[in-house]
């Protein structure tokens, strides 16, 4: 019944590198798919799961490599040839055309026309109405898609691609917004699809959900295929295991720190999205937690759990809309940037080239950037002072000085965090707050910057003096780099801290199934 | 190998492209009209060449800011018939048989407030309701020019020599007179431009502005007032057009309420021309200074050239066209290279 009994495969891919400047996302990835059958792919941030999915849904193109559809080689140019050949993909990012009715979002760029670019609005309207009833959702199709809630808009995304009846589909964490009800309903959906012949690519970080219905398991590590099995050889720890690259279990952060007073403590934290959300949708519910000095916390979870919107609140960079935060025991404001680095918060953003880097200054300026008062002499700024300055910190993190001169687009990935790791510490900051502090960064660098972030938590900024012990509050989508940086483990699902112990108490399962369970936090808009 | 080297000398003449043009244009009409090159038509090509500038050099910090001012035409227009006013008409105030005639230093503060005032609502409406630089800046180039025009019922203020017995004369000097033999529009734009330099390159502030400009977000994650930036940088762009406005003034003894109309996009070309990038975060006042001399030498020459003004405007329009398309091909590099690595975060 499959493809694959005529030795034939859907879609196979060879040899596929993908080289963006300063990183290869993928090394050589030899990957294969049948119709009939649901093959998921699984990887830590970072493997090369969205790359492969964009270079076979035609948004980006391989540097090196062959696909071939149906045993025949195909060159995807752009979305559109790769729909013409029957491939859709749903992407993890809901790309909803909000202004416009669900009828119109299903055949957007596929519409119904009858003569010369004539709508036919009735016909659409009696289409979408039928794929969305077979997906248990009959919504009213005139609706306008921004009035949707997310989980209705990942519906009408799904929608999309199946009404275009292609052979392969393309699903990039579907059931990230969705509850257990709709999950079962798509699962259903799934099967039908599967029955009918279509090859489904499943990409997802919730273990349980692609065990239920995957039929074959691809791991990706590092930009490779790192294991391929069938039903029957995947389990929890195999996936956690391949993933991870260790066997579960491994070390952890060494040593027990010794408790210390507390400095930080969040109180029923909550924050509102008004902005990029419609209706507004509650990111954050009562998130509390403390902070000790000398501590480094990590902070665990799924895409759009509210990490990172969490160190923004603490930052000073969002607002938030109930709750409060002590330092030192006494409350404080933060409702600018500049008022938490007064208190001692500096954050590194998660994205470093949309929000840490200022791309047409040096290497140099970007570190003294936020420390600019301290290289002043009188009203102007003293050059040699902030060179003096920037290359002394620049040294403590094995940033060379020759590249400081160099623009910062020039740095490798690690070396980019580093600078933005310096920016903030120039400030000697109280609390440091890192988000994604190693995301697209080769293993090397990753280790090294991991080792700059205890000995901060440790030995701290200066002369080791306890006093000026950093601590630290992180962000990961890694479970094992929570594992052996943190004194903490944090996992935020859906916006509500649903694990909260120290380090020695937790496991990757533990970790992987507080981050993907379906709790309803109480108070939610959905 | 030697691609490699071509590239880099390619590279090195596309950044200093406004001098370059410079030295071509010098040249060029240098071997076609023997007049060109005297002191005489170099120093009143200067002298033109300073109000371009001025306007240029306030433009400088608003664009790289990220932002762009096409008031400034408008503003050196206000400012000059705030001038005129004040020395034609002073100021009535209720109750007073006659009218104060200020003092020309007391005309001048004020008509610098002028500029500084439109400058302040340019930043208001850009850094606090969010306006975009565009569409702002266009509301206030109507309003200034609408202000300049009620200010004399459309008329203008001649005359600007003053009154002794009124003690308000001298401010012609300001555009016509010399110090040590070079005429005061020239000092007050080199004086302007090396501070400006200095503002730019060397103070807290101007770091500020290339942060703001190169990526707004990063600038206000590091505890950079981004809003407080791009409000100082209008208000900075706002006293340079009335500075421009008062030496035309002065220049011509009169008030013109049409001064300055479409000088912002001379400005604005001036800038480019000089390798500010439109999308901010790159640039330098120097640089819009040379962009400033290369508009003025092609003007300049073709008059002497005997070209005829209507094709002067036409090339006028090519070179702003052509400055922009250069701008492109700059950034588009920082631009590929920029959505390279936003794309490029391995996922």
């Amino acid at each position: 019944m499959t493809g694959a009994a005529h030795g034939r495969h859907a879609l196979e891919v060879t040899g596929v590198v993908k080289r963006y400047p300063g990183t290869t996302a993928l090394k050589g990835v030899a990957f294969h798919a049948d119709y009939g059958q649901v093959s998921v792919v699984m990887g830590e941030n970072g493997a090369g799961k969205s790359t492969l999915m964009k270079i076979l849904a035609g948004i980006e193109s391989p540097s090196e490599g062959q696909i071939c559809l149906d045993s025949a080689p195909v060159h995807l140019r752009s979305v559109r040839d790769a729909e013409r050949l029957g491939i859709a993909m749903v992407h993890q990012e809901l790309s909803v055309l909000p202004n416009l009715s669900v009828a119109a979002n299903i055949f957007a760029g596929h519409e119904t026309t009858l003569i010369a670019g004539w709508i036919a609005r009735r016909e659409e309207s009696r289409r979408s109405a039928a794929v969305l009833e077979s997906l248990g959702h009959p919504l009213s199709t005139s609706l306008e898609a921004g009035a949707l809630s997310m989980g209705q808009q990942q519906i009408v995304e799904l929608a999309r691609a199946i009404a275009r009846r292609s052979r392969i589909l393309i699903l990039d964490e579907p059931t990230s917004t969705l509850s257990r009800a709709e999950v079962d309903v798509l699962f259903r959906v799934l099967r039908e699809l599967k029955s009918t012949g279509v090859c489904i690519l499943y990409i997802s970080h919730r273990l349980s959900e692609v065990l239920e219905i995957g039929d074959r398991f691809t791991v990706l590590r590092d930009g490779r295929v790192v294991a391929v099995t069938g039903r029957e050889g995947a389990d929890h720890r195999w996936l956690v295991e391949n993933m991870t690259g260790r066997a579960i279990g491994a070390e952890r952060a060494a040593g027990v720190m010794p408790v210390t007073d507390e400095l930080l403590a969040i109180e029923e934290l909550s924050c509102l999205e008004t902005q990029t959300a419609l209706p507004p949708r509650q990111v954050l519910h009562d998130v509390s937690f403390t902070l000790r000095r000398g501590e480094v916390v990590g902070v665990y979870g799924l895409l759009g759990a509210g990490r990172t919107e969490l160190l923004e609140c603490l930052a000073g960079a969002r607002e938030r809309s109930a709750g409060k935060v002590r330092l030192q025991g006494r409350p404080v404001r933060l409702d600018s940037v500049r008022s938490a680095l007064r208190a001692g918060i500096a954050l590194a953003p998660g994205d470093r080239q949309r929000d840490g880097l200022v791309p047409d200054l040096t290497v140099r300026e970007n570190i003294a950037l936020a420390a600019l008062d301290k290289c002043r002499a009188g009203p102007l700024l003293a050059l040699n002072k902030e060179k003096r300055l920037v290359e002394e910190w620049a040294r403590r993190v094995n940033l060379s000085p020759r590249s400081l001169d160099e623009p910062v687009a020039s740095l490798s990935g690690g070396n980019q965090q580093k600078v933005i790791l310096l920016r903030c510490l120039m400030r000697h900051p109280k609390i440091l707050l890192l988000d994604e502090p190693t995301r697209g960064i080769d293993v090397g660098a990753k280790a090294e910057i991991g080792m700059l972030i205890r000995a901060l938590a440790t030995e701290g900024t200066a002369n080791g003096d306890a006093r000026e012990r950093l601590s630290v509050i992180f962000t990961t989508s890694e479970t094992d780099e929570i594992l052996s940086l943190a004194d903490r483990c944090i996992v935020l699902c859906r916006g509500a801290v649903a694990l909260d112990r120290p380090t020695a108490e937790v496991s990757e399962e533990l970790l992987a199934r507080a981050a993907s369970e379906d709790r309803v936090p109480s108070g939610a808009m959905q | 190998m030697f691609g490699g080297l071509m590239a880099r000398i390619g590279a090195a003449l596309m950044r200093m492209r406004a001098l370059v043009a410079l030295a071509a244009l010098v040249l060029l009409f240098s071997i076609l009209t023997p007049s060109f090159f005297t002191a005489n038509n170099l120093s009143i090509l200067t002298r033109h060449v300073s109000i371009n500038a001025l306007l240029a050099i306030g433009m400088t910090f608003v664009v790289i800011g990220g932002g762009i001012d096409l008031s400034v035409g408008s503003v050196a227009g206000f400012s000059g018939m705030v001038a005129g006013a004040l020395i034609t008409r002073g100021i009535v105030v209720t109750g007073m048989a006659h009218p104060w005639y200020p003092g020309v230093w007391f005309v001048i503060v004020v008509a610098l407030a002028a500029g500084a005032l439109v400058g302040a609502v340019n930043g208001l409406l850009i850094a606090w309701f969010n306006v975009a630089p565009f569409i702002a800046t266009l509301g206030t180039l109507y309003m200034a020019r609408g202000a300049a025009l009620l200010l004399s019922g459309g008329r203008t203020f001649p005359d600007l020599g003053g009154d002794p017995t009124r003690h308000n004369t001298g401010f012609p000097s300001i555009g016509q007179g010399h110090w040590l033999g070079i005429s005061i529009p020239i000092w007050i734009m080199v004086l302007l431009a090396l501070a400006a330099q200095l503002l730019a390159t060397r103070t807290v502030f101007g770091r500020h502005v290339y942060a703001t400009g190169g990526n707004a977000r990063a600038a206000m994650l590091s505890g950079i007032r981004t809003g407080r930036v791009r409000f100082m940088s209008y208000l900075l762009s706002g006293i340079c057009a009335a500075m421009a406005g008062i030496l035309i003034a002065a220049q011509l003894e009169a008030a013109h309420p049409a001064t300055g109309e479409s000088f912002e996009l001379t400005a604005i070309a001036a800038v480019v021309l000089g390798g500010t990038s439109l999308q901010g975060g790159r640039g330098s006042v120097l640089g819009s200074l040379a962009g400033a001399f290369v508009i003025g030498t092609l003007a300049d020459g073709l008059v002497m050239l005997g070209v005829s003004e209507f094709w002067q405007i036409v090339i006028k329009g090519l070179v702003i066209v052509l400055a922009v398309i250069l701008d492109q091909a700059q950034s588009g590099l920082h631009t590929r290279l920029r959505l390279a690595f936003l794309r490029g975060q391995p996922e």
